[in-house]
């Protein structure tokens, strides 16, 4: 992202009262509508929308080999599996070509903060909106401060 | 040549490759591993080790592959991501490098809740796409971490593909990206549905992925139609035609059946192009490796020719210079 942006993440960061603001903002936003898993990392924009970590496995760059013919979760037979269900909203949104992006592992020390932060200071992939795939690099930055 | 490995050195000379698996066993037994290596040895390119497979605790991949490489044969060791982190899965590639192991297969695992300990806490540090991206980074000498492994190992790395289970288009891109990841071979799940697998294997080809990547189908002996209807019912992911269940139904002698499918299948997999080998999985009945191997008209099992050693890193001087 841009100086302007890494400054408003420093100067939130430096601040735990606003911060704690960020975090349950985005939480109640990102809950209700995408059901958030706050991993700190966020590659909804890649995967058309769809939270990848809500599976069991937290698989972030494709399906596992258990996803049963009508969809279905082999953990959950209840619920869809949710690379069924992102690459379903992908076509439809014809946005298949994002789904080849390969996701570095979790930095788990991102887990519970604030995504939109850590993609203002550059930690993360910012959101891509469109519907090509850009390789992007990430930046090799610090970890945020600990509160 | 990555790892000099037998299983490298014979697919990129072009030969069809036969792979076995073994289940290590449920108890501090290595005497009942060194038996098993008797149906191997001589039948078989390659042995799989399953790393706690279906989530049951067994002995560790690592140790039983060493006693492997003791009775005779060359393993494959499964490593999953259920059971370990990033730490103990990269320590644990170091010790089975310097054990003497060349072949490894990277897997995310099953979910611990089908296994015996439901209570458990999966792991899922990594997933086997991204396993696969550290091991390749450890055999260009670096940790996960961007530091320096003297000296690195030299796996020939493989990984998973299940061209039964949805969605297939979806399949194809993962494929993808375990190449793109670094990954040297495929294993796949057991074929029972034919045209399901054609599917798959004439997208992979549209795709020119088998060029890129050796793939190795596997297939299954059944010993009775229950295991067939099990695995229809109760395996998620496995697609079994109705065909085999009516042949399996009908059968007199279902063993018998179950070994013709089997040899049938393997020899309709040698015909198919972009198939590099078979993987033989069965499950609990190691003794039938044999008469499978000998029926689809497999033996005697090719040496690799070139006996080299496997590639030694660069010395410090050169990189220097350059």
């Amino acid at each position: 992202m841009s100086k302007f942006t890494e400054k408003i993440a420093a100067f939130t960061e430096r601040h735990p009262t606003l911060y704690r603001c960020v975090v349950t903002g985005e939480n109640v936003f990102k809950k209700a509508i995408f059901g958030c898993q706050d991993c700190g990392q966020c590659v909804l924009s890649y995967n058309a929308f769809v939270c990848c970590m809500r599976c069991p496995k937290q698989m972030r760059n494709g399906p596992c080999g258990g996803t049963r013919p009508d969809g279905h979760c082999e953990v959950y037979p209840n619920r869809h599996c949710i690379w069924w269900l992102i690459n379903k909203r992908a076509k439809w949104m014809r946005r298949q070509a994002k789904l080849r992006k390969y996701h570095v592992p979790v930095d788990r020390r991102l887990e519970h903060t604030s995504a939109w932060m850590n993609m203002f200071a550059g930690r993360i992939l910012p959101i891509d909106l469109s519907r090509e795939l850009h390789e992007v690099e990430l930046p090799k930055r610090e970890p945020p401060p600990k509160r | 040549m990555v790892s000099g490995s037998r299983l490298e050195r014979l697919l990129r000379q072009g030969e069809f490759v036969v792979c076995g698996e073994m289940s290590p066993p449920q108890g501090a037994d290595k005497a009942s591993i060194l038996k098993k290596c008797e149906y191997f040895r001589g039948y078989v390119d390659a042995v799989n080790l399953t790393d706690n497979q279906t989530a049951i605790v067994r002995m560790s991949s690592v140790m039983s592959s060493v006693f492997v490489i003791e009775g005779g044969c060359e393993p494959v060791m499964q490593m999953t991501c259920r059971d370990r982190n990033r730490l103990a899965q990269q320590s644990d590639l170091l010790g089975a490098y310097a054990a003497g192991i060349r072949n490894v297969l990277c897997l995310t695992g099953d979910y611990q809740s089908f296994g015996n300990h439901p209570e458990a806490k999966g792991v899922f540090d990594l997933d086997s796409v991204q396993l696969i991206h550290a091991v390749a980074d450890m055999n260009a000498g670096k940790f996960m971490s961007g530091e320096e492994i003297k000296p690195p190992p030299a796996f020939f790395i493989g990984g998973a593909a299940n061209p039964f289970a949805e969605p297939l288009d979806l399949r194809i891109i993962r494929l993808g990206k375990k190449i793109a990841a670094g990954c040297h071979f495929i294993q796949t799940q057991p074929v029972f549905d034919w045209p399901r697998f054609e599917k798959w294997m004439s997208l992979v080809r549209d795709e020119g992925l088998d060029q890129q990547v050796f793939i190795l189908v596997g297939v299954m002996p059944v010993r009775s139609v229950k295991a067939l209807t099990y695995m229809r019912d109760e395996v998620p992911g496995m697609s079994i035609a109705e065909e085999y269940i009516k042949r399996m139904e009908s059968a007199q002698d279902p063993k018998e059946e179950g070994v013709k499918i089997c040899v049938e299948l393997i020899k309709r997999l040698r015909e198919t192009p972009g198939v590099k080998g078979v993987h033989i999985m069965p499950v609990m009945w190691e003794s039938i490796t044999p008469r499978l191997v000998e029926e689809a008209g497999l033996l005697p099992r090719p040496e690799p020719i070139t006996i080299e050693e496997p590639a030694e890193p660069e010395p410090a001087e050169t990189t220097k210079d350059a």
